[in-house]
Protein backbone atom coordinates (compact mmCIF):
# COMPACT_ATOMS: atom_id res chain seq x y z
CA UNK A 1 0.00 0.00 0.00
CA UNK A 2 1.34 3.41 -0.90
CA UNK A 3 1.14 5.95 1.91
CA UNK A 4 0.40 8.85 -0.41
CA UNK A 5 -2.10 7.43 -2.85
CA UNK A 6 -3.54 4.60 -0.75
CA UNK A 7 -3.15 1.96 -3.43
CA UNK A 8 -1.11 -1.14 -4.09
CA UNK A 9 1.60 -1.20 -6.74
CA UNK A 10 0.23 -1.90 -10.20
CA UNK A 11 1.42 -4.63 -12.45
CA UNK A 12 0.83 -3.51 -16.01
CA UNK A 13 1.73 -4.87 -19.44
CA UNK A 14 1.15 -3.13 -22.71
CA UNK A 15 2.00 -4.74 -26.04
CA UNK A 16 1.71 -2.68 -29.19
CA UNK A 17 2.36 -3.96 -32.70
CA UNK A 18 2.31 -1.60 -35.67
CA UNK A 19 2.19 -2.58 -39.34
CA UNK A 20 1.98 -0.77 -42.62
CA UNK A 21 -1.45 -1.49 -44.15
CA UNK A 22 -2.00 0.17 -47.50
CA UNK A 23 -0.85 3.77 -47.18
CA UNK A 24 -1.10 4.03 -43.38
CA UNK A 25 0.55 2.49 -40.36
CA UNK A 26 -2.02 0.73 -38.17
CA UNK A 27 -1.93 -0.50 -34.62
CA UNK A 28 -2.81 -4.10 -35.49
CA UNK A 29 -1.89 -5.84 -32.28
CA UNK A 30 -2.64 -4.40 -28.90
CA UNK A 31 -2.77 -6.24 -25.60
CA UNK A 32 -3.08 -4.68 -22.21
CA UNK A 33 -3.21 -5.74 -18.65
CA UNK A 34 -3.45 -3.13 -15.89
CA UNK A 35 -3.54 0.64 -16.22
CA UNK A 36 -1.17 1.29 -19.15
CA UNK A 37 -3.04 2.24 -22.30
CA UNK A 38 -2.95 4.15 -25.56
CA UNK A 39 -5.55 6.53 -26.94
CA UNK A 40 -6.99 5.96 -30.37
CA UNK A 41 -4.36 6.57 -33.06
CA UNK A 42 -4.63 9.64 -35.23
CA UNK A 43 -3.09 10.73 -38.51
CA UNK A 44 -2.31 14.47 -38.66
CA UNK A 45 0.25 13.94 -41.45
CA UNK A 46 -1.07 10.99 -43.41
CA UNK A 47 0.87 7.74 -43.11
CA UNK A 48 2.56 8.18 -39.71
CA UNK A 49 0.57 6.69 -36.87
CA UNK A 50 0.53 9.16 -33.94
CA UNK A 51 -0.18 7.59 -30.57
CA UNK A 52 -0.62 8.94 -27.04
CA UNK A 53 0.64 6.69 -24.30
CA UNK A 54 -1.26 6.91 -21.00
CA UNK A 55 0.47 6.00 -17.76
CA UNK A 56 -1.45 4.90 -14.67
CA UNK A 57 -3.74 7.70 -13.54
CA UNK A 58 -2.14 9.55 -10.65
CA UNK A 59 1.43 8.61 -11.60
CA UNK A 60 3.85 5.85 -10.77
CA UNK A 61 4.11 4.70 -7.15
CA UNK A 62 6.11 2.29 -5.02
CA UNK A 63 5.90 -1.30 -6.16
CA UNK A 64 4.54 -0.50 -9.63
CA UNK A 65 5.83 -2.82 -12.30
CA UNK A 66 5.10 -1.38 -15.72
CA UNK A 67 6.13 -3.10 -18.95
CA UNK A 68 5.82 -1.81 -22.48
CA UNK A 69 6.67 -3.88 -25.53
CA UNK A 70 6.34 -1.92 -28.75
CA UNK A 71 7.09 -3.33 -32.19
CA UNK A 72 7.24 -1.41 -35.43
CA UNK A 73 7.20 -3.73 -38.45
CA UNK A 74 8.93 -3.24 -41.78
CA UNK A 75 8.29 0.21 -43.31
CA UNK A 76 5.74 1.20 -40.63
CA UNK A 77 6.01 4.71 -39.13
CA UNK A 78 5.05 5.51 -35.58
CA UNK A 79 5.23 8.64 -33.42
CA UNK A 80 4.51 8.19 -29.76
CA UNK A 81 4.15 10.80 -27.05
CA UNK A 82 2.36 11.32 -23.75
CA UNK A 83 -0.38 13.87 -22.98
CA UNK A 84 1.25 14.95 -19.70
CA UNK A 85 4.29 14.59 -17.48
CA UNK A 86 4.81 11.20 -15.84
CA UNK A 87 5.13 11.52 -12.08
CA UNK A 88 7.14 9.14 -9.93
CA UNK A 89 5.97 9.53 -6.33
CA UNK A 90 7.68 9.08 -3.01
CA UNK A 91 8.12 5.45 -1.97
CA UNK A 92 7.89 3.93 1.47
CA UNK A 93 10.22 1.15 0.35
CA UNK A 94 9.47 -0.88 -2.76
CA UNK A 95 11.01 0.14 -6.06
CA UNK A 96 8.86 1.16 -9.02
CA UNK A 97 10.10 -0.71 -12.09
CA UNK A 98 9.46 0.50 -15.61
CA UNK A 99 10.66 -1.65 -18.46
CA UNK A 100 10.27 -0.51 -22.07
CA UNK A 101 11.27 -2.59 -25.06
CA UNK A 102 11.08 -0.88 -28.43
CA UNK A 103 11.77 -2.79 -31.64
CA UNK A 104 11.96 -1.27 -35.11
CA UNK A 105 12.28 -3.33 -38.29
CA UNK A 106 14.13 -2.28 -41.44
CA UNK A 107 12.59 0.70 -43.21
CA UNK A 108 10.42 1.37 -40.18
CA UNK A 109 10.62 4.43 -37.97
CA UNK A 110 9.83 5.17 -34.37
CA UNK A 111 9.72 8.63 -32.85
CA UNK A 112 9.60 8.17 -29.09
CA UNK A 113 8.93 11.58 -27.63
CA UNK A 114 7.27 11.43 -24.23
CA UNK A 115 6.86 14.56 -22.12
CA UNK A 116 9.01 14.84 -19.01
CA UNK A 117 9.34 12.47 -16.06
CA UNK A 118 9.09 14.15 -12.67
CA UNK A 119 10.78 12.27 -9.86
CA UNK A 120 9.43 13.37 -6.48
CA UNK A 121 11.82 13.44 -3.53
CA UNK A 122 11.92 10.02 -1.89
CA UNK A 123 11.05 8.05 -5.00
CA UNK A 124 12.61 4.65 -5.65
CA UNK A 125 12.44 4.26 -9.40
CA UNK A 126 14.21 2.08 -11.88
CA UNK A 127 13.62 2.58 -15.60
CA UNK A 128 15.16 0.54 -18.40
CA UNK A 129 14.50 1.30 -22.05
CA UNK A 130 15.85 -1.15 -24.61
CA UNK A 131 15.79 -0.14 -28.25
CA UNK A 132 16.36 -2.85 -30.86
CA UNK A 133 16.97 -1.56 -34.36
CA UNK A 134 17.28 -3.72 -37.43
CA UNK A 135 19.50 -2.51 -40.27
CA UNK A 136 17.77 0.38 -42.01
CA UNK A 137 15.50 1.19 -39.07
CA UNK A 138 15.05 4.83 -38.07
CA UNK A 139 14.75 6.02 -34.51
CA UNK A 140 14.45 9.36 -32.80
CA UNK A 141 13.93 9.20 -29.05
CA UNK A 142 14.31 11.33 -25.99
CA UNK A 143 14.04 11.23 -22.28
CA UNK A 144 13.51 14.32 -20.13
CA UNK A 145 13.99 13.90 -16.39
CA UNK A 146 13.27 16.44 -13.64
CA UNK A 147 14.29 15.77 -10.07
CA UNK A 148 12.32 17.10 -7.12
CA UNK A 149 9.99 20.03 -7.58
CA UNK A 150 12.14 23.14 -7.86
CA UNK A 151 9.04 25.37 -8.16
CA UNK A 152 8.00 24.25 -4.65
CA UNK A 153 11.59 24.36 -3.44
CA UNK A 154 11.46 20.62 -2.87
CA UNK A 155 14.90 19.38 -3.80
CA UNK A 156 15.65 15.75 -4.59
CA UNK A 157 17.57 15.07 -1.40
CA UNK A 158 16.31 11.59 -0.62
CA UNK A 159 15.36 8.71 -2.85
CA UNK A 160 17.08 6.77 -5.57
CA UNK A 161 16.56 6.52 -9.25
CA UNK A 162 18.19 4.93 -12.21
CA UNK A 163 17.18 5.47 -15.80
CA UNK A 164 19.00 3.54 -18.45
CA UNK A 165 18.78 3.34 -22.23
CA UNK A 166 20.33 0.51 -24.20
CA UNK A 167 20.36 0.72 -27.98
CA UNK A 168 21.21 -2.28 -30.15
CA UNK A 169 21.59 -2.42 -33.91
CA UNK A 170 21.17 -5.89 -35.43
CA UNK A 171 21.60 -7.31 -31.93
CA UNK A 172 24.93 -5.56 -31.30
CA UNK A 173 25.30 -2.95 -28.54
CA UNK A 174 25.69 0.51 -30.04
CA UNK A 175 24.91 2.89 -27.20
CA UNK A 176 24.31 2.38 -23.49
CA UNK A 177 23.53 5.44 -21.41
CA UNK A 178 22.44 5.85 -17.82
CA UNK A 179 21.60 8.50 -15.31
CA UNK A 180 21.34 7.52 -11.67
CA UNK A 181 21.46 9.33 -8.38
CA UNK A 182 21.25 8.46 -4.72
CA UNK A 183 19.70 11.52 -3.11
CA UNK A 184 21.36 14.60 -4.58
CA UNK A 185 24.78 12.92 -5.00
CA UNK A 186 24.91 13.03 -8.81
CA UNK A 187 22.78 16.18 -9.01
CA UNK A 188 25.29 18.18 -6.98
CA UNK A 189 28.40 16.51 -8.44
CA UNK A 190 30.68 18.61 -10.65
CA UNK A 191 30.74 15.77 -13.17
CA UNK A 192 27.01 15.09 -12.73
CA UNK A 193 24.43 17.88 -13.02
CA UNK A 194 26.39 20.68 -11.31
CA UNK A 195 23.55 21.44 -8.89
CA UNK A 196 20.85 21.63 -11.57
CA UNK A 197 17.80 19.40 -10.94
CA UNK A 198 17.16 18.12 -14.45
CA UNK A 199 18.81 16.17 -17.24
CA UNK A 200 17.65 15.20 -20.69
CA UNK A 201 19.07 13.29 -23.62
CA UNK A 202 18.01 12.72 -27.19
CA UNK A 203 19.21 10.06 -29.63
CA UNK A 204 18.62 9.78 -33.36
CA UNK A 205 19.79 7.55 -36.17
CA UNK A 206 21.72 10.15 -38.12
CA UNK A 207 25.00 9.77 -39.97
CA UNK A 208 25.70 13.20 -41.36
CA UNK A 209 28.46 15.50 -40.16
CA UNK A 210 26.79 18.62 -41.60
CA UNK A 211 23.65 17.92 -39.63
CA UNK A 212 25.72 17.46 -36.47
CA UNK A 213 27.34 20.84 -37.05
CA UNK A 214 23.93 22.48 -37.46
CA UNK A 215 22.79 20.95 -34.17
CA UNK A 216 26.04 22.02 -32.45
CA UNK A 217 25.41 25.53 -33.76
CA UNK A 218 21.96 25.46 -32.18
CA UNK A 219 23.51 24.56 -28.81
CA UNK A 220 26.56 26.79 -29.01
CA UNK A 221 25.39 29.41 -26.48
CA UNK A 222 24.48 26.93 -23.76
CA UNK A 223 27.54 25.54 -21.94
CA UNK A 224 25.38 22.82 -20.34
CA UNK A 225 24.32 21.26 -23.66
CA UNK A 226 26.32 19.20 -26.12
CA UNK A 227 25.88 17.10 -29.24
CA UNK A 228 28.02 14.34 -30.67
CA UNK A 229 27.79 11.88 -33.56
CA UNK A 230 29.12 8.36 -33.07
CA UNK A 231 28.58 5.07 -34.84
CA UNK A 232 25.53 6.33 -36.72
CA UNK A 233 23.84 7.96 -33.74
CA UNK A 234 23.40 11.64 -32.98
CA UNK A 235 23.26 12.20 -29.23
CA UNK A 236 22.21 15.48 -27.63
CA UNK A 237 22.52 15.97 -23.88
CA UNK A 238 21.37 18.92 -21.83
CA UNK A 239 21.44 19.76 -18.15
CA UNK A 240 18.36 21.86 -17.36
CA UNK A 241 15.45 21.87 -14.92
CA UNK A 242 13.21 23.90 -17.27
CA UNK A 243 11.35 21.07 -19.01
CA UNK A 244 9.47 23.47 -21.31
CA UNK A 245 12.77 24.85 -22.58
CA UNK A 246 14.15 21.35 -23.07
CA UNK A 247 11.07 20.33 -25.07
CA UNK A 248 11.47 23.47 -27.16
CA UNK A 249 15.17 22.70 -27.73
CA UNK A 250 14.60 19.03 -28.60
CA UNK A 251 11.71 19.98 -30.92
CA UNK A 252 14.08 22.35 -32.72
CA UNK A 253 16.66 19.57 -33.12
CA UNK A 254 13.87 17.25 -34.25
CA UNK A 255 12.72 19.72 -36.92
CA UNK A 256 16.30 19.97 -38.14
CA UNK A 257 17.00 16.24 -38.39
CA UNK A 258 13.61 14.77 -39.28
CA UNK A 259 13.72 15.48 -43.02
CA UNK A 260 17.04 13.63 -43.32
CA UNK A 261 16.54 11.02 -40.64
CA UNK A 262 13.00 10.08 -41.67
CA UNK A 263 12.50 11.79 -45.01
CA UNK A 264 9.61 13.78 -43.54
CA UNK A 265 9.10 17.39 -42.53
CA UNK A 266 8.37 17.80 -38.84
CA UNK A 267 4.76 18.18 -37.80
CA UNK A 268 4.67 18.83 -34.06
CA UNK A 269 1.96 16.93 -32.22
CA UNK A 270 -0.73 19.43 -31.22
CA UNK A 271 -0.42 18.43 -27.62
CA UNK A 272 2.98 20.11 -27.28
CA UNK A 273 1.42 23.46 -28.12
CA UNK A 274 -1.03 23.35 -25.20
CA UNK B 1 58.89 -9.82 -9.23
CA UNK B 2 58.82 -10.12 -13.03
CA UNK B 3 55.02 -9.62 -13.12
CA UNK B 4 55.46 -6.39 -11.09
CA UNK B 5 57.98 -5.11 -13.62
CA UNK B 6 55.66 -6.06 -16.48
CA UNK B 7 52.91 -4.04 -14.78
CA UNK B 8 55.22 -1.02 -14.46
CA UNK B 9 55.95 -1.26 -18.16
CA UNK B 10 52.26 -1.55 -19.05
CA UNK B 11 51.19 1.51 -17.04
CA UNK B 12 54.23 3.68 -17.74
CA UNK B 13 53.71 7.04 -19.49
CA UNK B 14 56.54 5.85 -21.78
CA UNK B 15 54.27 3.13 -23.25
CA UNK B 16 53.84 4.42 -26.80
CA UNK B 17 50.03 4.64 -26.97
CA UNK B 18 49.84 8.43 -26.80
CA UNK B 19 48.00 8.55 -23.46
CA UNK B 20 49.29 12.08 -22.86
CA UNK B 21 47.33 13.41 -25.86
CA UNK B 22 43.88 12.92 -24.27
CA UNK B 23 42.18 15.03 -21.58
CA UNK B 24 38.75 13.31 -21.47
CA UNK B 25 36.78 16.55 -21.48
CA UNK B 26 39.05 18.34 -19.02
CA UNK B 27 40.28 20.81 -21.64
CA UNK B 28 36.72 22.06 -22.20
CA UNK B 29 35.90 21.93 -18.47
CA UNK B 30 38.83 24.27 -17.83
CA UNK B 31 37.79 26.63 -20.62
CA UNK B 32 34.18 26.66 -19.34
CA UNK B 33 35.47 27.67 -15.91
CA UNK B 34 34.24 24.46 -14.28
CA UNK B 35 37.74 23.45 -13.23
CA UNK B 36 39.74 26.52 -12.23
CA UNK B 37 41.66 25.47 -9.12
CA UNK B 38 43.51 22.55 -7.62
CA UNK B 39 40.58 21.90 -5.29
CA UNK B 40 38.01 21.76 -8.10
CA UNK B 41 40.37 19.67 -10.18
CA UNK B 42 40.61 17.08 -7.42
CA UNK B 43 36.82 17.10 -7.06
CA UNK B 44 36.45 16.54 -10.83
CA UNK B 45 38.95 13.65 -10.78
CA UNK B 46 37.34 12.09 -7.71
CA UNK B 47 33.91 12.17 -9.34
CA UNK B 48 35.26 10.71 -12.58
CA UNK B 49 36.95 7.99 -10.58
CA UNK B 50 33.82 7.24 -8.53
CA UNK B 51 31.23 7.34 -11.30
CA UNK B 52 33.11 5.98 -14.29
CA UNK B 53 36.39 4.18 -13.60
CA UNK B 54 35.16 2.41 -10.44
CA UNK B 55 31.74 1.53 -11.83
CA UNK B 56 32.55 0.81 -15.47
CA UNK B 57 36.21 0.28 -16.35
CA UNK B 58 37.40 -1.82 -13.42
CA UNK B 59 34.33 -4.11 -13.43
CA UNK B 60 34.68 -4.51 -17.21
CA UNK B 61 38.40 -5.22 -16.87
CA UNK B 62 37.57 -7.83 -14.23
CA UNK B 63 35.02 -9.50 -16.52
CA UNK B 64 37.44 -9.37 -19.46
CA UNK B 65 40.05 -11.17 -17.37
CA UNK B 66 37.48 -13.80 -16.39
CA UNK B 67 36.73 -14.38 -20.07
CA UNK B 68 40.46 -14.72 -20.85
CA UNK B 69 41.04 -17.21 -18.02
CA UNK B 70 38.07 -19.20 -19.34
CA UNK B 71 39.50 -18.94 -22.87
CA UNK B 72 36.14 -17.53 -24.02
CA UNK B 73 37.09 -15.19 -26.88
CA UNK B 74 33.43 -14.65 -27.83
CA UNK B 75 32.52 -13.38 -24.37
CA UNK B 76 35.66 -11.24 -24.32
CA UNK B 77 34.81 -9.67 -27.68
CA UNK B 78 31.24 -8.98 -26.56
CA UNK B 79 32.51 -7.16 -23.44
CA UNK B 80 34.62 -4.84 -25.58
CA UNK B 81 31.55 -3.98 -27.68
CA UNK B 82 29.63 -3.16 -24.51
CA UNK B 83 32.48 -1.00 -23.21
CA UNK B 84 32.52 1.04 -26.42
CA UNK B 85 28.71 1.35 -26.24
CA UNK B 86 29.12 2.97 -22.81
CA UNK B 87 31.60 5.57 -24.13
CA UNK B 88 29.52 8.72 -24.29
CA UNK B 89 30.98 10.69 -27.19
CA UNK B 90 32.81 10.42 -30.48
CA UNK B 91 36.10 11.60 -28.96
CA UNK B 92 35.92 9.19 -26.02
CA UNK B 93 35.27 6.33 -28.47
CA UNK B 94 38.13 7.47 -30.70
CA UNK B 95 40.43 7.53 -27.69
CA UNK B 96 39.56 3.91 -26.88
CA UNK B 97 40.11 2.88 -30.51
CA UNK B 98 43.31 4.83 -31.14
CA UNK B 99 44.95 3.62 -27.94
CA UNK B 100 43.67 0.12 -28.65
CA UNK B 101 45.10 0.16 -32.17
CA UNK B 102 48.47 1.33 -30.80
CA UNK B 103 48.47 -1.53 -28.29
CA UNK B 104 47.48 -3.97 -31.03
CA UNK B 105 50.63 -2.95 -32.94
CA UNK B 106 52.89 -2.94 -29.90
CA UNK B 107 51.91 -6.05 -27.96
CA UNK B 108 52.87 -8.61 -30.64
CA UNK B 109 56.36 -7.02 -30.60
CA UNK B 110 56.46 -7.81 -26.87
CA UNK B 111 55.64 -11.50 -27.44
CA UNK B 112 51.96 -11.15 -26.57
CA UNK B 113 49.78 -13.38 -28.76
CA UNK B 114 47.08 -11.39 -30.49
CA UNK B 115 45.04 -12.97 -33.20
CA UNK B 116 41.49 -13.41 -34.44
CA UNK B 117 38.82 -12.08 -32.10
CA UNK B 118 41.39 -10.93 -29.55
CA UNK B 119 43.09 -8.73 -32.13
CA UNK B 120 39.72 -7.33 -33.22
CA UNK B 121 38.79 -6.66 -29.58
CA UNK B 122 42.12 -4.96 -28.88
CA UNK B 123 41.67 -2.65 -31.86
CA UNK B 124 38.24 -1.72 -30.50
CA UNK B 125 39.33 -0.68 -27.01
CA UNK B 126 42.57 -0.12 -25.14
CA UNK B 127 41.07 -1.83 -22.08
CA UNK B 128 41.12 -5.10 -24.05
CA UNK B 129 44.85 -4.70 -24.73
CA UNK B 130 45.52 -4.08 -21.05
CA UNK B 131 43.52 -7.20 -20.12
CA UNK B 132 45.27 -9.39 -22.71
CA UNK B 133 48.75 -8.25 -21.65
CA UNK B 134 47.95 -8.60 -17.95
CA UNK B 135 46.61 -12.10 -18.55
CA UNK B 136 49.70 -13.26 -20.43
CA UNK B 137 52.10 -11.61 -18.02
CA UNK B 138 50.18 -13.01 -15.02
CA UNK B 139 49.80 -9.69 -13.27
CA UNK B 140 47.70 -10.10 -10.10
CA UNK B 141 44.30 -8.42 -10.41
CA UNK B 142 44.42 -5.99 -7.48
CA UNK B 143 47.81 -4.73 -8.58
CA UNK B 144 46.60 -4.39 -12.13
CA UNK B 145 43.50 -2.43 -11.05
CA UNK B 146 45.51 -0.06 -8.85
CA UNK B 147 48.12 0.31 -11.60
CA UNK B 148 45.50 0.99 -14.25
CA UNK B 149 43.90 3.71 -12.11
CA UNK B 150 47.31 5.16 -11.33
CA UNK B 151 48.20 5.47 -15.01
CA UNK B 152 44.84 7.18 -15.67
CA UNK B 153 45.45 9.54 -12.75
CA UNK B 154 49.01 10.35 -13.78
CA UNK B 155 47.91 11.28 -17.31
CA UNK B 156 44.95 13.30 -16.03
CA UNK B 157 47.18 15.21 -13.60
CA UNK B 158 49.73 15.95 -16.31
CA UNK B 159 46.86 17.32 -18.44
CA UNK B 160 45.59 19.38 -15.48
CA UNK B 161 49.03 20.81 -14.75
CA UNK B 162 49.23 21.99 -18.34
CA UNK B 163 45.65 23.25 -18.71
CA UNK B 164 44.58 24.87 -15.43
CA UNK B 165 47.59 25.44 -15.03
CA UNK B 166 49.05 24.05 -11.80
CA UNK B 167 52.64 23.96 -10.58
CA UNK B 168 54.56 20.70 -10.75
CA UNK B 169 54.53 20.49 -6.94
CA UNK B 170 50.76 20.96 -6.86
CA UNK B 171 50.49 18.13 -9.37
CA UNK B 172 52.49 15.88 -7.05
CA UNK B 173 50.28 16.88 -4.10
CA UNK B 174 47.19 15.92 -6.09
CA UNK B 175 48.72 12.54 -6.93
CA UNK B 176 49.56 12.03 -3.26
CA UNK B 177 46.04 12.85 -2.05
CA UNK B 178 44.23 10.97 -4.81
CA UNK B 179 46.11 7.77 -3.96
CA UNK B 180 43.70 7.22 -1.05
CA UNK B 181 40.74 7.36 -3.43
CA UNK B 182 42.39 4.80 -5.71
CA UNK B 183 42.65 2.35 -2.84
CA UNK B 184 38.91 2.72 -2.11
CA UNK B 185 38.02 2.56 -5.77
CA UNK B 186 39.62 -0.86 -6.23
CA UNK B 187 37.58 -2.19 -3.28
CA UNK B 188 34.29 -0.56 -4.37
CA UNK B 189 34.63 -1.83 -7.92
CA UNK B 190 34.30 -5.41 -6.65
CA UNK B 191 30.72 -4.79 -5.53
CA UNK B 192 29.51 -3.46 -8.89
CA UNK B 193 26.89 -5.82 -10.34
CA UNK B 194 25.98 -3.94 -13.51
CA UNK B 195 28.85 -1.92 -14.97
CA UNK B 196 27.83 1.59 -16.05
CA UNK B 197 29.05 5.15 -15.95
CA UNK B 198 27.13 8.29 -14.95
CA UNK B 199 29.04 11.43 -15.91
CA UNK B 200 26.70 13.78 -17.81
CA UNK B 201 28.80 16.93 -17.37
CA UNK B 202 31.89 15.12 -18.65
CA UNK B 203 29.89 13.81 -21.63
CA UNK B 204 28.74 17.34 -22.44
CA UNK B 205 32.26 18.72 -21.99
CA UNK B 206 33.62 16.04 -24.31
CA UNK B 207 30.90 16.80 -26.91
CA UNK B 208 31.66 20.52 -26.79
CA UNK B 209 35.38 19.81 -27.02
CA UNK B 210 34.76 18.75 -30.66
CA UNK B 211 34.13 22.41 -31.53
CA UNK B 212 36.49 24.05 -29.01
CA UNK B 213 38.44 26.74 -30.86
CA UNK B 214 41.94 26.11 -29.50
CA UNK B 215 42.78 22.57 -28.51
CA UNK B 216 45.96 20.94 -27.23
CA UNK B 217 44.35 17.54 -26.59
CA UNK B 218 42.55 15.00 -28.77
CA UNK B 219 39.73 14.44 -26.27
Amino acid sequence: MNALTGRQGWHAELTLGYQLRGDKTRLVDSKREGPLAVQRAFYPEGEVCHTYLLHPPGGVVAGDDLNIDLQVSKDAKVLLTTPGATKFYRSIGPVAEVSQRLTVAGGGSLEWMPLENIFFPGTQSHIVTEVHLEAGAHFIGWEINCFGRPSNEERFETGQLSSEMRIYRDGEPVMFDRFATDGASLIDSSIGLKGVSGYASMVATVDDQDLLEQVQQLLSDDPLSGATLMDGLLVVRTISEQSQEVIFLFSSVWRLIRPQSLGKEAAAPRIWAT
Amino acid sequence: MLSDLRLFQLISPSLPVGAFTYSQGLELAVEAGWVDSQERFEAWLTEQLNHSLTTLELPMLDRMLNALYEADAQAFNQLTKELIAWRETKELRLEERQRGAALARLLPQLDVNLEGLLLEACQRTQLAGIAIAAHQWQIPRDKLFAGYLWSWLENAVMAGVKLIPLGQTQGQQTLQRMAYSIEQSVEHSKGVLNPSSVTPALAIASSRHETQYTRLFRS
